[in-house]
């Protein structure tokens, strides 16, 4: 008898513990007494391949905004828009394309944005990054590729197997129409087990790394943050121009510490990060 | 539509659960009868899939037999590669199906009656046919049970399957990672049917076993 009361008594104390923890912070919250003091969080959905860039940045801001958190959530743009859709807490958008940022924008017509979504705070949209589409290879580049021409040879007779996005992911999407401007057929291609499918660029730059196939179609931002040798830049006939824009939501909690950190990120001290891994301003 | 995930997961999990089936019950059988500072250990060994998340058990296998690490490049050598193939597959769910095989197998042997294996050993009888004609028909409800659930459980794996095979169409997807797949590119209707199709599979395994225990049990009743 004794000892079950004493294992019931230790799951007392340990759940009264994190009660204590968790009703902290809202007192401290109304202590920190002036308005522009207020700890704010900032909770920022970013496209995979600014994961390196986007931390660098905001342990910058920190020094600017010192009571402002920033919170990222790094994936797919396709899966940040399907959890923003779907009710997620999030104060600003960048998108690796501008069809996911397209999806959620109600001025767009019933083709680009076919559910009527209205999640973007109007006036905030702007393109604020570019970016290159490069062919990436591992280390010992095991199939000798070197060009986009190269891998197109190669594909038409089965002799190399790539990485890329699935079609939900914009890096995918860029390579699909890649693949149409060499008139190779993508479900062809696939059935004959040419193709192995990633759920955002970074799971395609580590297969790469790991040299699970022979060559994966990434941005050249994410090969050069994981040091992968590059065979191949896509030119704008290929897939277009690579652009990435940003917007603050709608639902967003604080729209204007949003608004701020959107125009620190088109500054000089932000762009200096972005242009360290090969972003761009759009041209 | 692709069928090739039914074909492809049922493979992986018929091959894992036989692999799984021989090495839970030789080990169960060995393991029970080590000391008892070693028998701790490899119990915990053995058992650590079971309780590590899949993402985990994925990234050690990764570690392991990927492609820039050395067992890997070794066994890449001879043509073999556990990376991106559907073999690998076998590796990844039979990793983490076997502690269900092992520890459903061990507490069978440890319930059963010893004094049936020594009075078999006074008529006589090998070790060999104690072990397949007395234990194992006797503990034949605890290895059934583990039997099951290990093929339910290679049959539904996911995390580490999907880190080490990833998806290629035709060649490694499994019904698993194509449903996440098919979610992920909106197309809804064709992650349903997988869905069905997943359910009827395993309505008819559970369906079997029961039938399989039901026949036994009155076979045994009218003996």
């Amino acid at each position: 008898m004794k000892k079950w009361w004493m294992a019931a008594a230790l799951v007392g104390l340990s759940l009264s513990l994190f009660g204590c923890g968790g009703s902290n912070k809202p007192a401290e919250k109304k202590e920190a007494a002036k308005p522009a003091d207020k700890k704010i969080t900032l909770n920022v959905y970013a496209a995979a391949s600014m994961t390196e860039t986007m931390k660098k940045i905001a342990t910058e801001y920190q020094k600017v905004a010192s009571n402002v958190e920033i919170v990222y959530n790094f994936d797919s743009s396709g899966t940040l828009k399907t959890q923003i859709e779907n009710g997620a807490e999030c104060d600003l958008f960048i998108s690796a394309a501008p069809k996911q940022m397209n999806q959620l924008d109600v001025t767009k017509d019933a083709k680009i944005n076919p559910k009527k979504l209205d999640f973007l705070l109007e006036g905030t949209r702007l393109n604020l990054l570019e970016n290159k589409v490069v062919l990436a290879v591992p280390e010992k580049n095991p199939k000798g590729l070197k060009s986009f021409d190269d891998l197109a040879a190669k594909l038409k007779d089965g002799s190399v197997r790539l990485i890329m996005g699935n079609s939900d992911v914009p890096v995918g999407q860029y390579t699909q129409k890649i693949l149409a401007y060499y008139k190779l057929d993508e479900k062809a291609l696939a059935n004959q087990g040419l193709i192995s499918y990633g759920s955002n660029v970074k799971e395609v730059t580590t297969q790469v790394k790991e040299a699970s196939g022979d060559c994966g179609v990434i941005y050249g931002t994410d090969a050069y943050s994981a040091k992968l040798k590059t065979v191949g830049q896509a030119t704008k006939e290929m897939c277009g121009q690579v652009i990435y824009p940003a917007a603050v939501l709608k639902k967003s909690k604080n729209p204007e510490a949003a608004k701020a950190f959107l125009k620190y990120l088109q500054g000089a001290d932000a762009m200096k990060i972005f242009e360290g891994v090969g972003f761009s301003k759009v041209s | 539509m692709d069928w090739f995930p039914l074909w492809n997961s049922l493979r992986i999990a018929a091959v894992s659960s036989i692999l799984v089936f021989f090495s839970g019950i030789f080990l169960a059988y060995y393991v029970a009868r080590l000391p008892k500072t070693v028998k701790g250990v490899l119990d915990v060994l053995l058992t650590l899939p079971l309780v590590l998340p899949p993402t985990v058990c994925g990234w050690f296998l990764l570690i392991i037999f990927g492609l820039t690490h050395p067992v890997g490049i070794f066994l890449q050598q001879y043509g073999v590669k556990f990376v991106m193939t559907w073999y690998g597959g076998i590796l990844a769910s039979a990793v983490v199906a076997f502690p269900l095989m092992y520890r459903t197998a061990r507490g069978a042997f440890e319930s059963f009656d010893e004094t049936l294996a020594w009075s078999g050993k006074t008529l006589g009888l090998s070790d060999t046919y104690i072990f397949w004609r007395i234990r194992m028909p006797v503990c034949r409800q605890g290895i059934i049970a583990g039997m099951v659930l290990s093929f339910a459980r290679a049959l539904g794996e996911y995390g580490a399957t999907s880190m080490l095979i990833g998806y290629i169409p035709k060649q490694t997807a499994t019904i698993s990672t194509t449903v996440y797949q098919l979610w992920r590119t909106n197309d809804e209707y064709s992650a349903f049917i997988w869905v069905l199709v997943n359910l009827g599979i395993s309505a008819v395994v559970l369906l079997a076993v029961n039938m399989l225990e039901k026949s036994s049990r009155e076979k045994r009743l009218r003996r």
